[in-house]
C-alpha cells in the first residue's frame, strides 16, 4: 500500500494500491457490512486477477465500488416506488408508474430540506455522513408504517427490515473477522 | 448551462448526497436536462454525424448516456476539489506518459472527454512538472470567480482571452520545462484557427498548440481522461505529434493536424457517450 499524501498535496492522506488489481475486492472499499463481508470472501478465494491496464492506480476509499452503490440505489429506489405506488390511490401498474418520478424527487428530500438546516447549524462544509443517517431513518420510519399496513407493499418494507438486520448480523461477523480482514488485506495490498 | 448558480448546487449536492443515493439524483437530474433544447440539440447533431444513418429517438437516448456520463464526470472533478476523493486511475500508453513527464517541455492537447478538469488537476499535484491549462474564459465574472475560488492548488489556469499576450507567456513557460494543457477539439471564441477533417467533415481546431508547439520545439502529447464506469477513469496517452520545420509552414501544420484529428476521431468514434460538445461542431445540418 503507498501512501501518496505527500504526493497528493492537501489530500488528507489518501492511501492507494498501485498496480494490484486484486486490491478492487479489498473489503476496505466498501461501506455497508455485508458487501464487506462478501468482498473478504472474494478475496479470500481469489486468485490473481488480470491486469489488463499498464498502471493502475486504486485508491482505498469506502464508497468506491459501483456494485455496492448501484445495488443500494436501485434497491432504495425500487423500495421507494413500491411504497409510494401503494399511497397513491390508482390501480397498482398506474401508480407504480406514476410513483418512478415522484420516488425519485422524495429521495432528494432529505438532502434539499435537510441539508440547508444542517448547514445553518454546523456551517459549510462535508455533511455526507449527516445527510446519510437522515435519509436511512426516514427510510426506516417508513418502512415501519408500511411493514404494519395491509397493502401489497408490507411485503418489500418486510424485505427491507430483513436485508436491515442481515447486515447489522454482517456487521457483527465483520467485527468478529476483523484482525483476519486486516491481514487478507495487507496480504493483498502488500 | 451557464452561471454560478449551477455550480454552486452542484457543490451542494456533493457535500450532502450520499453516495447510496448518487445513482438516482444523477439519473434524476440527467434527465431533467434533457429539456435543455440547446445542448440536446447540439449533442444529437453531432452524434448523427459521429454515428452516421443513425436515428432520431436512438440519438435522443444516446444524448441522455452523454448527459449521464457528464454528470458523473463533473460529479468527480468537484468531489475532488472539495474532499480530494480520488477515483481508480488506469494509464494506457504508459510509456508515452513517462516520456511526457520526462520531457523539457510539452503540449498536453485534449478534448472536451470523460474529465479533462480532474485529469489536468491531479496531474498538477503528482507530476514533478508544472502544468498550466488553458481554457476557454467563463464569460460569467461570478462563474469565473468561484470557479478559480474552489480550484486545486498547484494548477495555474489560464484563459485564452487575450492571445497575444497569452502566445508569450506560454511560449516562455514550455521553455522553462512545463507541460501546457490545452483542449485542441473545437474552437471557442475568436481564435485563430486551421483547417481540418473530422468524421469526413470540414471542421476548424485551434491553431495555438501547433503553433506553440513549432515555436517552442515541442512534441504535442495527445492526451484522454475516458471515464470507464463509477469513479473510474482511464487515461490514454498516445505517440507524440512532433511538427518538424520544413519551408512549407502549412504542410507542417496540415500533418500535425492530420495526426491530431486521427487520435482524436478514433477516441470519439469509441466513446461518443463522453464527448462532451454541447454546440454542434458542424453548423450545416447532417445529410
Amino acid at each position: 500500500m503507498v501512501h501518496v499524501r505527500a504526493a497528493l498535496a492537501g489530500a488528507g492522506g489518501v492511501n492507494v494500491v498501485i498496480d494490484r488489481p486484486e486490491a478492487r475486492r479489498l473489503p476496505s472499499r466498501h461501506r455497508f457490512a455485508l458487501a464487506r463481508l462478501i468482498a473478504y470472501a472474494k478475496l479470500r478465494g481469489a486468485s490473481a486477477a488480470v491486469n489488463h491496464a499498464e498502471r493502475l492506480i486504486l485508491p482505498i476509499d469506502r464508497d468506491q465500488t459501483a456494485a455496492e452503490m448501484h445495488g443500494m440505489a436501485i434497491w432504495i429506489f425500487v423500495t421507494t416506488v413500491c411504497y409510494v405506488a401503494a399511497m397513491l390511490p390508482m390501480i397498482w401498474p398506474v401508480a407504480i408508474v406514476a410513483a418512478v418520478p415522484i420516488a425519485a424527487i422524495a429521495l432528494h428530500f432529505p438532502i434539499v430540506v435537510i441539508g440547508p438546516i444542517v448547514r445553518l447549524l454546523i456551517g459549510d462544509g462535508d455533511h455526507v455522513k449527516i445527510i446519510s443517517v437522515f435519509t436511512m431513518a426516514l427510510l426506516v420510519i417508513a418502512s415501519s408504517y408500511i411493514a404494519a399496513s395491509h397493502t401489497w407493499a408490507r411485503y418489500v418494507a418486510w424485505l427491507f427490515f430483513a436485508v436491515f438486520i442481515l447486515n447489522a448480523a454482517a456487521a457483527a461477523v465483520a467485527w468478529l473477522l476483523r484482525d483476519r480482514i486486516r491481514a487478507a488485506e495487507e496480504r493483498c495490498a502488500r | 448551462m451557464r452561471g454560478v448558480v449551477w455550480r454552486k448546487l452542484l457543490r451542494f449536492a456533493i457535500l450532502n448526497v450520499p453516495p447510496w443515493i448518487e445513482p438516482i439524483v444523477i439519473a434524476f437530474w440527467s434527465a431533467f436536462f434533457l429539456l435543455w433544447g440547446p445542448g440536446r440539440r447540439g449533442v444529437m447533431r453531432n452524434l448523427k454525424v459521429i454515428k452516421p444513418g443513425s436515428i432520431g429517438i436512438v440519438n435522443f437516448f444516446r444524448c441522455y448516456r452523454v448527459f449521464w456520463n457528464y454528470a458523473w464526470t463533473i460529479a468527480d472533478n468537484v468531489r475532488f476539489k472539495e474532499l480530494r476523493t480520488i477515483p481508480d486511475w488506469e494509464f494506457a500508453g504508459w510509456g508515452h506518459f513517462q516520456a511526457m513527464q520526462a520531457s523539457n517541455g510539452a503540449i498536453l492537447l485534449t478534448a472536451h472527454m470523460g474529465s479533462y478538469d480532474l485529469g489536468a488537476q491531479l496531474f498538477s499535484e503528482t507530476s514533478t512538472r508544472r502544468i498550466v491549462m488553458v481554457r476557454a474564459p467563463e464569460e460569467d465574472l461570478e462563474t469565473r470567480a468561484f470557479e478559480e475560488h474552489h480550484g486545486a492548488e498547484g494548477l495555474r489556469i489560464e484563459f485564452n482571452t487575450r492571445a497575444s499576450e497569452l502566445a508569450f507567456d506560454l511560449l516562455e513557460t514550455v521553455r522553462d520545462g512545463a507541460i501546457v494543457a490545452i483542449q485542441g477539439d473545437r474552437v471557442v471564441g475568436s481564435i485563430s484557427t486551421l483547417p481540418a477533417t473530422f468524421f469526413g467533415r470540414t471542421a476548424s481546431v485551434p491553431a495555438g498548440p501547433f503553433a506553440l508547439a513549432l515555436a517552442a520545439r515541442v512534441p504535442i502529447y495527445p492526451v484522454f481522461v475516458v471515464r470507464i464506469g463509477r469513479r473510474r477513469y482511464r487515461l490514454i496517452t498516445s505517440r507524440p505529434i512532433e511538427i518538424t520545420r520544413s519551408r512549407n509552414r502549412d504542410d507542417d501544420f496540415a500533418r500535425a493536424v492530420a495526426q491530431w484529428m486521427t487520435e482524436l476521431e478514433t477516441v470519439v468514434r469509441g466513446c461518443w457517450q463522453q464527448w462532451f460538445t454541447f454546440e454542434p461542431l458542424w453548423p450545416e445540418p447532417a445529410a
